[in-house]
């Protein structure tokens, strides 16, 4: 019997080939943007790790209570020890000192007097250990636009676009004015080694980098640093590992009568993320939930046509002996295998489609200059393995249930009236 | 021995706050092998009582039995069961599934009997050539005239081996040719393999060929009489007008 409907759908094009486009594009859409939304979230949080939360963050809980203004007053003592036992202790997490800092570059002229001044947002990370994995972490290397990476103590690298729009060359000396941890001033002079551009109007206004060392030197925070971030080595973001370790670390280090105790906060417990990955989350589910209702509606009503269209097909079939059951029965199957072929053909050009853009993406860099949010420039989507039944399971679905409803029709059929029906 | 068995049978319809009685005091008993028509003008109740035969409807009162089985007695399944496996239907419009083969719409009865892919081949080719039209096998439909297609339709019904097969005005959408060729195919089929057919039909040219002539007029059956005395009865008729 399955042989028999099979040859029916191949054949009647009516049958099969607009119930197979619609969903086709109903899988296709929800796969694409399943797959987009969750690349650029993906992409977005995996940016706000590495710049600055880390897959998990640790401060002193005063530090964290103020941490938008960078109070490094309230900085983690004792930076170093901290270091030596989370690597001892947590040995499958990688972890970094952060300094961030705020204040004033200085572009001197030729006789040494200011020619230039802007705000700065500084940021101190290990650049010179041996085994640092932080300019790569934070592609630093990469978003060179001029010069080479600081070689050594007292070389930063400055935003090209500062660079550009105070005219500051390679090899040009830069101060930085501002407070040190104790709350004393600090200036502190560098030699510009190269420019760079992260392509993030947030990132890039101002930015200046320097190594943690100098910057320690320089706050007054030697042995001090404004937070400890850790990295899962082995895998990306995995919360419930986060919870974990923080669960733990937290136990054991922090304390609420203390406020310069240490606290752990996980990724998605910073900022504004949890909550947008919480909406990303939600909006794939009423997507997905739209497109179920939409297409039964759709296929429902195509059902219905069919049915119509196959009126005299389904009374001959009742008058040579056939049980209503069975034909209602056969209107699943045909069902299912059309909702089969649908879901396939639309799963392969959704997963195609998100796999062009996980490969190549799209620049929105031009729109973002003004967004004050930490957001990837280059739009990418991503493969999952949930993209293979996100977009198939609900196509297949709609297409049963649209079919359900329309076939129940069946159950109304009077055989008392087939052969007035069939004289026509 | 009777294949078909009616017992003061009444089939009334709701019409309005009312009732209009289609058939009222039938009593006709069919045997096995009969070649019987059921003739008379539109709305004499011909279509209702094939019905009836054929398990698409129920009596209102009387009885009708079909093949020993109390039509009004038998569960919708066991109705939809006795067609499937014992009543063939031949219509008017031929009905054939217009995107499957000559082949597979002759063997969709055959496939709901569950029947292994050789007996269906075998049975399927063995109805094609009762009505000879084994060189179609392949063609659909649409490819057909329309004497073929009801052959095709014959062949469908006949596949099955059916003790009765029910025909609803078989030759109103076919030429005098065609509807001889069809007949005198049908007439073979009951001569040689014994299956009762019962038309309904006001086409003179089906009458020809009947064994049994039943008129119904207002729900009743006005005479029920054999080829002879039919013809009889009309010379008479026709020497009485000259």
């Amino acid at each position: 019997m399955i042989k028999f409907l099979l040859k029916g759908i191949l054949r009647d094009k009516s049958r099969s080939l607009l119930p197979i486009i619609v969903i086709s594009l109903g899988v296709f859409l929800t796969i694409f943007m399943s797959g987009w939304m969750k690349g650029i979230f993906t992409d977005m949080v995996d940016m706000n790790a590495k710049f600055t939360t880390g897959h998990v963050k640790i401060m002193t809980r005063a530090y964290a209570e103020n941490e938008k203004q960078i109070p490094n007053d309230l900085a983690l003592l004792d930076a170093d020890n901290w270091m030596q036992k989370l690597n001892t202790e947590y040995a499958d997490v990688e972890w970094v000192q952060r300094i961030h800092f705020g204040g004033l570059i200085d572009v001197p002229d030729a006789k040494g007097e200011t020619r230039a001044q802007g705000p700065a947002m500084g940021k101190a990370v290990d650049l010179f250990s041996e085994n640092t994995n932080e300019p790569e972490r934070m592609n630093i290397t990469k978003s060179l636009v001029k010069g080479v990476m600081p070689s050594k103590s007292g070389e930063a690298l400055i935003s090209d676009e500062f660079a550009e729009r105070f005219g500051v060359k390679l090899g040009d000396k830069v101060t930085i004015f501002g407070s040190t941890m104790y709350g004393s001033m600090m200036f502190q002079t560098f030699d510009v080694t190269g420019t760079i551009s992260f392509g993030i109007s947030m990132l890039d206004r101002g930015a200046i980098i320097v190594d943690i060392k100098d910057a320690q030197k320089a706050l007054d925070m030697e042995d001090a640093s404004s937070e400890i971030l850790g990295y899962f080595k082995e895998s990306s973001y995995d919360d419930i590992r986060a919870d974990s370790l923080k669960a733990d670390f937290n136990g054991k280090y922090s304390s609420i009568d203390d406020e310069y105790s240490p606290q752990m906060f996980k990724l998605t417990e910073q900022g504004i993320l949890k909550e947008m990955l919480d909406r990303g989350e939600n909006m794939t589910s009423i997507m997905v939930f739209i497109f179920i209702i939409a297409m039964s509606i759709v296929l429902w009503n195509t059902g219905l046509l069919g049915g119509l269209r196959r009126y005299s097909e389904y009374g001959v079939r009742l008058a040579l002996g056939e049980e209503k059951g069975h034909i209602y029965k056969t209107i699943i199957i045909e069902a299912i295998i059309i909702g089969f072929i649908g879901s396939v053909v639309g799963t392969i050009l959704g997963v195609g489609a998100c796999y062009y853009l996980q490969e190549n993406g799209i620049d929105f860099s031009a729109m973002m200059k003004n967004v004050d949010m930490m957001m990837p420039p280059v739009y990418r989507a991503i493969v999952t393995p949930d993209l293979f039944y996100v977009g198939f399971i609900p196509g297949l679905v709609a297409m049963t249930l649209g079919n359900a409803l329309a076939g129940y029709a069946i159950y109304k059929r009077k055989t008392a009236t087939l052969f007035k029906e069939l004289e026509v | 021995m009777s294949i078909i068995k009616i017992n003061n049978l009444e089939k009334q319809f709701p019409v309005g706050d009312g009732f209009f009685t289609a058939l009222s005091d039938i009593n006709i008993e069919v045997k096995k092998g009969e070649f019987a028509g059921l003739i008379g003008p539109s709305g004499s109740g011909k279509t209702t009582l094939l019905n009836i035969i054929g398990s698409l409807d129920t009596p209102t009162k009387g009885t009708a039995e079909v093949m020993g089985k109390s039509i009004a007695e038998l569960s919708y399944k066991q109705s939809a069961g006795l067609r499937n496996r014992h009543i063939g239907f031949i219509f008017q419009t031929y009905n054939l599934l217009p995107v499957y083969t000559v082949f597979e719409n002759v063997e969709f009865s055959l496939l709901l009997q569950k029947m292994s892919a050789v007996e269906r081949k075998k049975a399927v080719m063995q109805a094609l050539e009762w009505v000879g039209l084994t060189d179609k096998v392949d063609s659909k439909p649409s490819m057909l005239s329309g004497g073929e297609c009801q052959r095709v339709a014959i062949a469908r019904a006949m596949v099955k081996r059916p003790e009765i097969v029910l025909a609803d005005e078989p030759t109103a959408n076919l030429d005098s040719e065609n509807s001889h060729h069809i007949l005198r195919t049908m007439k073979k089929l009951n001569k040689e393999l014994g299956v009762t057919f019962v038309f309904s039909t006001h086409d003179e040219k089906v009458m020809q060929y009947l064994d049994r002539i039943i008129a119904l007029e207002d729900g009743k059956v006005l005479r029920d009489e054999t080829q002879e005395e039919f013809a009889v009865r009309k010379n008479s008729q026709i020497y009485k007008t000259k």
